[in-house]
C-alpha cells in the first residue's frame, strides 16, 4: 500500500535549486531510507513531507506529496493537523526544557487531546512505546536534560508517538548516539514499523542495511535510485549508487 | 591594562565612599527618620525621604505597568513574527528612541504632552505624575524591549523546531516555549527597566510637577510628585556645601545608588541564569 | 484553518505596540523638526550674547572631545585585557559585574560623584576637566563592552597565524587584533558619544555654567553646553517654547546623527562577517 507519493517535487532555498523533480512512491508500515552524500538534500526532502521546509526564510517548493491520496500542499490542508499526523525526529536530541513528562505532554496539550488522568494515560503509553518507560518511571518530574543522550533521543521518539501520528520521520536519530544507544534505536525502529509509517534519513550504510525495507538514493537533489533494500544492496542499478555504497565516496 | 580594567570597580567603590562620607552628616542627625520621615522642607531644615522616595516609585511603577506590556510584545513581534529583513531596521529606530537625551524628552514633555494631559483631565497644570510615568515608560521601552529581544533570540532555533513539528502554531510556540525559556532574560530586563527609570532625572523633574508630599489617595497619579533625582538636581545649586540640606542630597544620592546596585545585581544574575539555562 | 487566521489576527495585535513605539518616535522627531524654521544658520556661528549658539555648541565639542580622549584609551586598554589577557575566574567576574553596575548608574549619581570627587577633592572646580571626567566615567562601559564585542570577533585564525610566526601576544593584538576590531572599536566610541552628548544630570553641577564670555581658555574653566542650556531655560528662566527651540533640535540631530552612523556601522560589520552569526 502506497502511504505517501511525493510527485515531481522541487525545492529551492533562495536561488538555491536543492531539490530536483524528486518522484518517489512510500509503502505503508515500512521502513524507507533515505541516504546519499551530505548535502544532497536529504533532510529537506524528509522536511517537506511535514512542511517544516515552509519555517525557513526563503524557501519555496512545487510539486506535489499526496499522504492516502490528499495533496498536502493543497491550500485547504491544515498544517498543524498535518504535523500531528506526520511526527518527526531530529538529528540532534532536542527536549524542550521541561520535564521529561512535560515533554511527553506538550503535543497532546497543544492540541487539546487529553487532559488530567487520562494525559497521564497518554505520557505512560507513549514512553513504553518508546522504550524509554522503565528508565524513567520515578523520575518523570526531573528536567529532561538529566537523560542521557541515547535517552533524550528516544525521549524525543515518545514526544513524536503521542500525538498518533501516521507517519515516523527519523532525521539521523543516531548520529549523536554512542553504539549502543544506536542499537536500541534501531531495535526500536523495527518495531515502530509495525505501526507506523517509517521514513528515516541516515549517513550509514549498515545501518540502512539492518533497519530498512526500502532504500532511495539522492545524489545532487536528484533521486538516483530506489528499491527493496535487499535488491538495491545486493544488485544496484546506478554506478553511483553502488560506488557510494562500497564507501568510495559519501 | 589591567589597571584600566579595574577602574571601573576603583570608581564604583569610590563612588560609594563619597557619597556615603559626604551623607554622614544627614544620616547621623536623622537616623532612620531619613528614610521614614514624612516631611523634606528646607525652610524647617527637616529631611524625611519617605514622599520622595514614594514619588519616584510611583512614577517607575506607572511606567512600567505601560513599558513592560509595550516591550515585551514589541520584542516578540520583531524577533518572531517580523521578517528578517525588516528586523535590524525596526530595532534600530528603537534604539534610536533610546538615544534621544532626556533634557529633549522632558522638553516634549512639557511643552506638549502636560497641556494634552491637563486638558483631559481638566487640571490646571499638567505637570503629574501621570506625566512623568508616560514620559518614563517611552524612556523605559527601548531597554526591555532590547535586553528582552536579545534573550529570545537565543532560544535554540532546535526547540522552537521540536513544537512546530509537533503540529503546534506559531502563536503556541512563542507561549509554550519561546516565553518560558527566555523568562529570567524578559525578567532582567524589566529589572534594567526599573533600574534606568529610577534613576532617570532631568525628563521627570521638568513634568512630575515637584510636590514633595505623597499624594491623596496615594495611588493618585493625577497629582504632582517629587523624586529622589528630581531634588537632588533642583537643590545641590542652593545648597551651601556643609549644611544639612547639602549632606542631605547625598544622602538621596546614597539612597538611589543602593537601590541600582540592588537592582542590577539582581537583573546580571537573572541574565546569567538566563544564559545557563539555554546551554542546557 | 480556523487557528491559522486567529492566529494571524493576533499577530496583528501583536505589531501594535510595535508601531506605538515607531508612532512615538515619529512624532518626537516631527515636533522637533517643526521648530526648523525657527532656526537659521549664521546662529550657529553667532556668539550666544548675541543671540546664537556659538558658545554652546564649541563647549559640547569640547566636553565630548575630551570625554572621548580619556574613556577612549582607557576602554580599549580594559577591553584588551579583559578578553585577551585575563584568565576567566573571580576577578573578571567581579569587573564584569562593575561594569554593568556603572553602565546602569543614574547619571545624577555620577554627576554628584563628580562633583565631590573631580571638582572638590581634586579641586578641580566647576570645570570643563572636571566634565571631561565625569562624562568619561559614563562613557566608559559602552566603550568597554563595544570593544570587547569587537575583539571577539576577530577570528581566532587570524591570531594564530600571527602567533605562529612568533609574534609575541602584544604585537599580535597591536598588529592583528585591533586594526580588525577597528571598526568595532569606533562604533562603541560613536554610541559612547551618542549617550553623553545630550547628558545633562551629570554636568549639572560640574562643568557648566549658562553663560560664559567667549570660550573657555582653559580646561579649568566652566563650559557653556546645549543640553545644560536648554534645561535651564525651561527649567529655571521658563523661557516660551520658540526661544529654546532652536537648542533642542541642534541637541537632537547631533545625539540622532552620532547614534545612527554608530548603528549603522555596527549592523553593517555585524554583517559582514557572517560565519560569526
Ligand atoms: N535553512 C537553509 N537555508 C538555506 N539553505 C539550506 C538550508 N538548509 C539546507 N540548505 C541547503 O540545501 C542543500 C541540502 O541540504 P540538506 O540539509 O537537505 O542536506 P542533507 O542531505 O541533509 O545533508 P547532511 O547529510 O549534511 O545533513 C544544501 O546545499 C544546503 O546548503
Ligand atoms: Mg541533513
Amino acid at each position: 500500500m502506497a502511504k505517501v507519493d511525493i510527485r515531481k517535487l522541487n525545492v529551492w532555498f533562495k536561488e538555491n535549486h536543492v531539490l530536483k523533480d524528486v518522484t518517489l512512491t512510500i509503502k505503508e508500515n515500512a521502513v524507507t531510507a533515505i541516504m546519499g552524500p551530505s548535502g544532497c538534500g536529504k533532510s529537506t526532502l524528509l522536511r517537506a513531507i511535514n512542511r517544516m521546509n515552509e519555517t525557513i526564510d526563503g524557501c519555496r517548493t512545487t510539486g506535489e506529496i499526496y499522504i492516502d491520496g490528499q495533496n498536502i500542499y493543497d491550500g485547504s490542508i491544515d498544517v498543524y493537523e498535518l504535523r500531528r499526523r506526520v511526527g518527526m525526529v531530529f538529528q540532534k536530541p532536542n527536549p524542550l526544557p521541561k520535564s521529561i513528562f512535560e515533554n511527553v505532554a506538550f503535543g497532546l496539550k497543544i492540541h487539546k487531546m487529553a487532559d488530567g488522568q487520562k494525559l497521564a494515560e497518554f505520557v505512560e503509553k507513549s514512553l513504553k512505546e518508546a522504550a524509554l518507560w522503565e528508565e524513567v518511571k520515578d523520575r518523570l518530574n526531573e528536567s529532561a536534560f538529566s537523560l542521557s543522550g541515547g535517552q533524550q533521543q528516544r525521549l524525543c521518539i515518545a514526544r513524536a508517538l503521542a500525538v498518533n501520528p501516521e507517519i515516523i520521520l527519523l532525521d539521523e536519530p543516531c548520529s549523536a548516539l554512542d553504539p549502543i544507544a544506536t542499537q536500541k534505536i534501531e531495535t526500536l525502529i523495527r518495531e515502530l514499523a509495525e505501526k507506523y509509517t517509517v521514513i528515516i534519513v541516515t549517513h550509514n550504510v549498515q545501518q540502512a542495511a539492518r533497519v530498512s525495507d526500502y532504500v532511495a538514493f539522492l545524489y545532487l537533489g536528484k533521486l538516483i535510485e530506489y528499491g527493496p533494500t535487499k535488491r538495491v544492496f545486493e544488485n544496484p542499478e546506478n554506478e553511483l549508487t553502488e560506488r557510494y555504497l562500497t564507501g568510495e565516496f559519501g | 591594562m589591567l589597571l584600566c580594567a579595574l577602574l571601573s570597580i576603583i570608581f564604583l567603590f569610590l563612588m560609594l565612599l563619597f557619597i556615603a562620607r559626604e551623607g554622614m552628616q544627614a544620616l547621623l542627625t536623622f537616623g532612620m527618620d531619613f528614610v521614614t520621615g514624612h516631611v523634606w522642607d528646607t525652610n524647617l531644615n527637616l529631611y524625611g525621604a519617605l514622599p520622595l522616595i514614594y514619588g519616584s516609585l510611583m512614577v517607575v511603577a506607572g511606567a512600567l505597568m505601560v513599558a513592560v506590556p509595550l516591550g515585551v510584545a514589541t520584542a516578540i513581534f520583531v524577533e518572531e513574527v517580523l521578517p528578517f529583513s525588516l528586523r535590524d531596521l525596526i530595532k534600530s529606530l528603537i534604539e534610536l528612541l533610546a538615544s534621544i537625551p532626556s533634557v529633549i524628552y522632558g522638553f516634549i514633555g512639557v511643552l506638549f504632552l502636560a497641556p494634552r494631559v491637563a486638558s483631559i483631565f481638566g487640571l490646571s497644570s499638567g505637570t503629574v505624575a501621570l506625566t512623568a510615568s508616560l514620559v518614563l515608560a517611552v524612556m523605559t521601552v527601548p531597554t526591555i524591549v532590547s535586553i528582552s529581544g536579545e534573550t529570545i533570540a537565543a532560544v535554540p532555533k532546535e526547540y522552537k523546531e521540536a513544537a512546530l513539528a509537533l503540529g503546534a502554531t506559531k502563536w503556541q510556540t512563542v507561549k509554550d516555549v519561546v516565553i518560558p525559556t527566555a523568562k529570567s532574560g524578559i525578567l532582567a530586563s524589566v529589572m534594567l527597566g526599573f533600574g534606568r527609570a529610577i534613576g532617570e532625572t532631568v525628563a521627570v523633574l521638568m513634568v512630575a510637577g515637584n510636590v514633595a508630599m505623597i499624594p491623596t489617595p496615594p495611588w493618585n497619579f493625577l497629582s504632582p510628585v517629587y523624586t529622589l533625582t528630581a531634588v537632588i538636581a533642583m537643590q545641590m545649586g542652593e545648597a551651601a556645601i556643609g549644611t544639612l540640606e547639602y549632606s542631605a542630597l547625598f544622602g538621596l544620592g546614597l539612597i538611589l545608588f543602593i537601590i541600582t546596585l540592588i537592582v542590577n545585581s539582581l537583573a546580571d544574575i537573572l541574565v546569567k541564569r538566563g544564559v545557563k539555562r539555554l546551554g542546557g | 484553518m480556523a487557528g491559522k487566521i486567529s492566529e494571524k489576527v493576533f499577530f496583528a495585535i501583536l505589531g501594535v505596540p510595535t508601531i506605538i513605539c515607531l508612532a512615538v518616535f515619529l512624532w518626537i522627531t516631527s515636533i522637533l523638526l517643526s521648530g526648523i524654521g525657527t532656526l537659521r544658520l549664521d546662529l550657529l556661528t553667532t556668539s550666544v550674547l548675541k543671540g546664537g549658539f556659538f558658545e554652546m555648541i564649541v563647549g559640547t565639542a569640547y566636553l565630548l572631545l575630551g570625554a572621548t580622549g580619556v574613556a577612549g584609551p582607557i576602554g580599549v586598554f580594559a577591553a584588551i585585557y579583559l578578553t585577551e589577557y585575563a584568565r576567566h575566574g573571580r576577578l573578571t567576574r567581579i569587573i564584569d559585574q562593575a561594569i554593568n553596575n556603572l553602565a546602569g548608574m543614574p547619571s545624577i549619581i555620577i554627576g554628584l560623584f563628580g562633583y565631590t570627587f573631580f571638582c572638590r577633592q581634586l579641586g578641580l572646580g566647576i570645570s570643563l576637566a572636571a566634565g571631561w571626567l565625569t562624562l568619561a566615567l559614563m562613557m566608559l562601559p559602552i566603550v568597554i563592552r563595544g570593544t570587547e564585542e569587537a575583539i571577539k570577533m576577530v577570528p581566532n585564525t587570524f591570531k594564530e597565524a600571527a602567533l605562529a610566526l612568533g609574534a609575541s601576544k602584544w604585537e599580535t593584538t597591536k598588529s592583528i587584533t585591533l586594526p580588525s576590531a577597528a571598526p568595532g572599536i569606533i562604533t562603541s566610541v560613536l554610541l559612547g558619544i551618542a549617550r553623553v552628548a545630550g547628558e545633562t544630570a551629570a554636568i549639572l553641577f560640574t562643568a557648566c555654567v549658562l553663560v560664559t564670555r567667549g570660550l573657555p581658555k582653559s580646561p579649568f574653566e566652566p563650559v557653556m553646553a546645549l543640553a545644560f542650556n536648554l534645561f535651564v531655560k525651561i527649567v529655571a528662566l521658563g523661557e516660551p517654547p520658540e526661544k529654546v527651540f532652536g537648542i533642542a533640535l541642534i541637541l537632537f540631530l547631533l545625539v540622532i546623527s552620532f547614534a545612527a552612523v554608530g548603528i549603522a556601522l555596527r549592523i553593517y560589520y555585524r554583517r559582514k562577517q557572517p560565519w560569526l552569526r
